[in-house]
């Protein structure tokens, strides 16, 4: 919303050392956010005001004159102009060298230089309205027409901006913070925010008194929607522009000037916020009625655009037929035209959340609409009545009226509230003297008196729509008012209760940090809702998941039941940079069962579960290590994360995985989670050509934390222990996990074996067909005295035989 | 003599100190102090000299002797400590080998510093789900019936859950304040917990707005708290983010579930308030809404506003980044652009 502090100051005193600066910082820190701040005349710098006073034909074209232009301070120039309302005595505006002007009116602004026309030196420009900007105050009948100032008394060398009064200062208020104050939608409210900030008086208006005027017929079928409705019926009025002064307003806030009537009805929205609307009378049959619209019943609104209505809709009809949407617009059927000399002038309060509904069924949002929609009180109609009925009589000194009605079945009355001054000194962490508290919020049409420890505070009607209803927001008022920026921080206080242990948070983090930081991968996150083609290439055939009724497109209407297909996703379009890497990604996952409440047996929600779900890309010749990686990985995970331990075990193979390499992960006697090879096919489904990604996918909810590190101290051994290592042939189909069960069965003849670990395994052709070498360190040593080496070795045979006997193994030489 | 002898202590210095390795340096004390070196030529001539002086050139060649040894012993510490077994044109200009280079997403480690921040201070973490019902996204938090944030144009509602009403109407929460009052109902007063979270809005994207983003609820609930406690708390999470202390400044804001609402801007960091481009030529950047719970609020999550006050702000997460390390486009971070996430290891 744009904001003239020249109107502003109709209506409230600005005293001449308050900067302009200052106020639009208080109201930004008070009232409502000032964007931008626009000086009027900076348009207009080097553009004066000449007086022609010879027009004489130019030599080389037939279409441009050379006009002898007296541009004050006894200085005459030539100016090569086009215009084709010339003549020798008029006043134009003249671009002199340094000004900005739109060429024809359009394109970006371009500087003025002295420069030759056809041969003849030219010093600026004589200006059409539509370069300098003023388009909607001085019309032009063609192209070349240029702009006529012989009305205004200026002479020769007066700044334009000065001859048209346009020395004033744009205010641009962000209209987000406005939508709760239905109050400020116009110049008078703001200006009552002014005078509260600087204990300012602010104008009243006198209340407008018809004197024997005959009673104009208005019904009010639905009060609820339409609690007052003002009609005055104007005679002898006729079309003409208005007062130079009120056009200029118009314009300057953003609005188009158009005629006399038209223009009373803005202007008077944008003094005080109350929508207007002029009928020409002689179109209304009969006498106008506020209903509700019929079912289909059809409207031609001033835009063109024709509506069929529904039963929501309010409409002003006369007798024959609606003849506009209430609240919204106007039907081209009434309005005002060339013709017009009589009017019924509406000021009308209508019900915010039907015209709210109206404007957004029929996508018109007109200024009219957005100010009902925040709920304007009935009240205000009386000062727009007595702003447009002033008005008038002064456009129109012989006017009559003729007809008078002021509908309002129901007064709104203000809000009484009561505030105990103990809680508020308590909230506001500050004492306000009683006097300066009364003193702001009176200026802001609150009526304030104290009773002992209480103040009852009667709360203007122009707050008491929504905006202001309880204690607290009378505090705020007072904060507000005050000045945010005058309560100094105060400390926060605490009571100890304990340190703060939270066990699940602590996993979730800990989880995340291991995989980044212990284990090289990098966190990504992708949206709650997947890709068709993910999806079908991870869970084909699944429709079981929940979606979103308005998708961010047609193809991404399921979200989660699993972080893979983002993942797989992600990893598609990394791929096209990298060729190895390692992702993963905490978030929740959906189900589209178990629905339940939670906390609160009115709800019904789905079961949603944190998962975690990472990736190991590589070659497609990498399976093997990048398997191992990501199984080791996960194997030690509940050393990091202070949990119970993980194993692994084949449960139940997932779609998306290959045929051999996968594997359940198990927690607490219970499938957590998958890691598995992605099968070829669902590779290829998602673009991945080439490259072996190893997923795996956890459910962390149900992770069982332990309370603390479990880990303990085992002492350090007493005699050396020592490692040896051997390489064996084994039948490719035998597991280490079988291998390590033979080596640590019973059978030793003492137990001097510490540990086992897996060195390597090795394929190829440097072993027998069908057999694969594998390399074992046997970690040996006594409790009981230092071993020889021919003890170790003893040891280690009989570990030997054992393998050999029960995997016909042999030693790899 | 005397002078052979000053001459062969000023000389022998220069030659210790020439001496590169210990062995140039074992063959200068020979030379020097040897059997065949100088000290025993010079020594040659005692038996020619006056007896009366040989007792004191005797005495100099003794001093010259262990000078020149204590010399030598400290050259040859020297160079042991210099020495190395590498040969010299070992490259050291071949990069180190990088650590493991996995790395948190820059938003989550913003989370994680601005937990440490809230943790010191006493508060708890907060997690809830994603999917919410009306009641708690709107109807606790004060949203009138008809508010339009309720529309489907602003929320991504669940298909086939989308035509119920409170408890059964189903969401991907669109903020993160409706599961605050879940926690007021769990957990007992006074309260001061963090709820850092993902929300999501059916808007159209661009660089600025994002349809999933994440914002950073804390809230302090307690008897006797006035708003301006509030100050402490944004300029805690300022000064930590960006290193330094952060001029702050709180203005009217409206938000239906506070009551005072405030606008919270911080100065301009990259102008330093006197007005940028960034800033809009205003010198602050508006960073988060803040307030005191609205009285329904309270009463929604089971407190006597009368008796019970607070102070609640929403940082978002994803701006605060964007400032933190100058990123131009807030898609970036559901990206998954290694690209671009490689950069915050």
């Amino acid at each position: 919303m744009k904001l003239s502090m020249d109107w502003i100051k109709d209506y409230v005193k600005i005293p001449e050392d308050l900067e302009l600066s200052r106020i639009a910082y208080d109201l930004t820190m008070s009232t409502v956010e000032v964007e931008g701040i626009t000086e009027l005349s900076k348009n207009f710098s080097n553009i004066i005001v000449g007086v022609v006073n010879e027009v004489l034909p130019h030599p080389n074209a037939d279409k441009l004159r050379i006009c002898k232009t007296d541009i004050g301070g006894g200085q005459i120039k030539e100016i090569v102009c086009g215009g084709s309302n010339l003549n020798a005595g008029m006043k134009v505006a003249v671009a002199c060298p340094g000004a900005m002007v739109r060429w024809h009116g359009a394109g970006e602004p371009v500087e003025i230089k002295i420069s030759k026309l056809r041969g003849v030196e030219s010093y600026g420009m004589i200006c059409a309205s539509s370069e300098i900007g003023l388009a909607d105050l001085f019309g032009a009948t063609e192209e070349a027409t240029i702009v006529d100032l012989s009305a205004f008394d200026a002479t020769a060398g007066t700044n334009v901006a000065e001859a048209l009064d346009l020395n004033d200062v744009i205010l641009e208020i962000d209209n987000k913070s406005l939508t709760n104050r239905p109050d400020l939608w116009g110049h008078y409210g703001i200006a009552r925010e002014i005078s509260a900030l600087y204990n300012l008086p602010l104008k009243e208006f006198a209340p407008f008194t018809p004197k024997s005027v005959p009673d104009l017929e208005i019904t009010l079928e639905d009060t609820e929607r339409s609690p007052r409705y003002i009609g005055v019926k104007i005679e002898g009025l006729s079309i003409k522009p208005s007062p130079f002064k009120i056009q200029s307003r118009i314009w300057r806030v953003g609005m188009h000037p158009i005629n006399a009537i038209v223009d009373i009805t803005n202007y008077v929205m944008l003094a005080i916020g109350q929508p207007t609307h002029a009928f020409d009378s002689d179109n209304i049959e009969g006498h106008i009625t506020v209903r509700r619209a019929k079912e289909s019943e059809k409207l031609l609104l001033l835009n063109g655009k024709e509506l069929s209505l529904s039963a929501n809709d309010l409409v002003i009809a006369d007798d024959e037929a609606s003849v506009g949407l209430a609240g919204v617009m106007g039907g081209s059927k009434d309005s005002v035209l060339p013709k017009t000399t009589k009017v019924i002038l509406e000021i009308a309060n209508f019900d915010s959340k039907g015209i709210r509904h109206t404007a957004m069924r029929y996508e018109v949002r007109t200024e009219a609409a957005i100010r009902y929609e925040k709920g304007i009180d009935p009240e205000r109609c009386d000062i727009a009545l007595s702003l447009a009925m002033q008005m008038f009589a002064d456009f129109f000194p012989k006017l009559s009226i003729t007809g008078f009605r002021d509908s309002y079945p129901k007064h709104l009355k203000g809000k009484e509230i009561d505030v105990s001054l103990d809680w508020l000194e308590k909230r506001l962490g500050k004492h306000i003297p009683n006097d300066d508290i009364a003193c702001k919020l009176e200026r802001l049409g609150f009526k304030v008196s104290f009773d002992k420890s209480n103040m009852h505070v009667i709360v203007p009607t122009w707050r008491s729509t929504g905006d202001i209803s309880i204690p607290d927001d009378i505090m705020e008022e007072v904060a507000r008012l005050h000045g945010y920026e005058n309560f100094e921080p105060t400390p926060i206080t605490t009571t100890f209760g304990g340190a703060i242990n939270q066990l699940d948070i602590d996993i979730d983090r800990k989880s995340r940090e291991y995989l980044a930081i212990r284990c090289g991968m990098q966190e990504i996150f992708t949206y709650p809702w997947m890709t068709d083609e993910y999806v079908n290439a991870l869970f084909p055939g699944n429709k079981d998941m929940l979606s979103l009724s308005m998708p961010p497109s047609p193809n991404e209407r399921y979200i989660r039941s699993s972080l893979l297909p983002n993942l797989c996703k992600a990893i598609e379009g990394n791929l096209r940079f990298f060729n190895e890497f390692a992702i993963f990604e905490s978030a929740q996952v959906f189900s589209n069962k178990d629905f339940k409440a939670v906390y609160d047996k009115r709800e019904s929600l789905p079961l949603q579960r944190r998962n975690i779900a990472g990736a190991f890309v590589g070659g497609s010749g990498d399976v093997n290590t990048l398997f191992r990686k990501a199984k080791g990985i996960i194997h030690y995970l509940p050393r990091c994360v202070h949990i119970e331990p993980i194993t692994f075990e084949k449960v139940e193979k997932p779609v998306w995985a290959d045929g051999v390499v996968w594997l359940g992960i198990l927690h607490g006697g219970e499938r957590i989670g998958n890691l598995a090879l992605l099968s070829k096919k669902a590779s290829l489904d998602c673009g991945i050509k080439n490259s072996a990604v190893i997923i795996f996918e956890i459910d962390i909810d149900l992770l069982k934390p332990y309370p603390s590190r479990t880990n303990k101290f085992v002492h350090l051994p007493e005699y050396p222990i020592t490692e040896y290592d051997i390489s064996m042939l084994f039948d490719l189909s035998v597991k280490w996990e079988e291998i390590r069960g033979v080596i640590a069965g019973k059978g030793g003849s003492e137990d001097l074996l510490r540990d086992i670990s897996f060195v390597d395994e090795y394929r190829g052709h440097q072993v027998p067909k069908g057999k694969k070498s594998v390399t074992i360190r046997l970690v040996i040593g006594s409790f009981k005295k230092t071993l020889t080496s021919e003890e170790i070795e003893s040891y280690a045979k009989t570990v030997m035989k054992r393998l050999q006997k029960s995997f016909s193994a042999e030693l790899r030489n | 003599m005397k002078d052979k002898l000053d001459a062969m202590l000023i000389d022998g210095k220069a030659r210790i100190e020439a001496a590169k390795t210990v062995a140039e340096l074992q063959d200068v004390k020979a030379s020097l102090l040897g059997k065949q070196g100088t000290l025993t030529t010079i020594l040659k001539e005692l038996p020619h000299i006056d007896v009366s002086l040989r007792p004191e050139i005797g005495k100099a060649a003794n001093v010259v002797k262990e000078n020149l040894t204590a010399i030598i012993e400290s050259r040859e510490e020297e160079i042991r400590l210099k020495a190395s077994e590498i040969p010299p044109d070992f490259d050291f200009t071949v990069p180190g080998v990088p650590p493991l280079d996995g790395a948190l997403h820059p938003i989550t480690q913003m989370c994680y510093d601005l937990n440490d921040t809230f943790r010191s201070m006493g508060f708890e973490i907060f997690q809830e789900s994603d999917i919410t019902s009306e009641l708690y996204a709107f109807d606790n938090l004060n949203f009138v019936p008809d508010h339009p944030a309720r529309e489907s144009m602003d929320t991504y509602w669940l298909a086939g859950h989308d035509t119920e009403r409170g408890g059964k109407r189903l969401c991907l929460r669109p903020h993160l304040t409706g599961a605050s009052v879940r926690y007021l109902q769990t957990h007992k007063p006074p309260y001061r917990f963090v709820y850092p979270g993902r929300v999501y809005r059916n808007e159209t994207t661009d660089a600025r707005h994002e349809r999933a983003f994440f914002q950073y609820e804390a809230l302090i609930v307690d008897r006797d708290f006035t708003f301006s406690a509030g100050k402490v708390m944004i300029k805690s999470i300022l000064s930590k983010v960006f290193g330094r202390d952060v001029p702050v400044r709180m203005r009217v804001g409206f938000f239906p579930f506070v009551e005072p609402g405030f606008e919270i801007d911080m100065g301009c960091l990259v102008c330093g308030g006197s007005g940028c481009s960034v800033c809009k030529h205003v010198g602050w950047i508006e960073i988060m809404p803040g307030g005191t719970p609205h009285p329904n609020v309270l009463r929604a999550g089971g407190l006597n506003p009368d008796e019970f006050t607070g102070f609640y702000v929403n940082i978002g997460l994803d701006r605060l980044v964007m400032m933190r390390y100058g990123v131009d486009d807030v898609r970036l971070f559901h990206s998954a652009d290694l690209r671009f996430l490689r950069q915050f290891r």
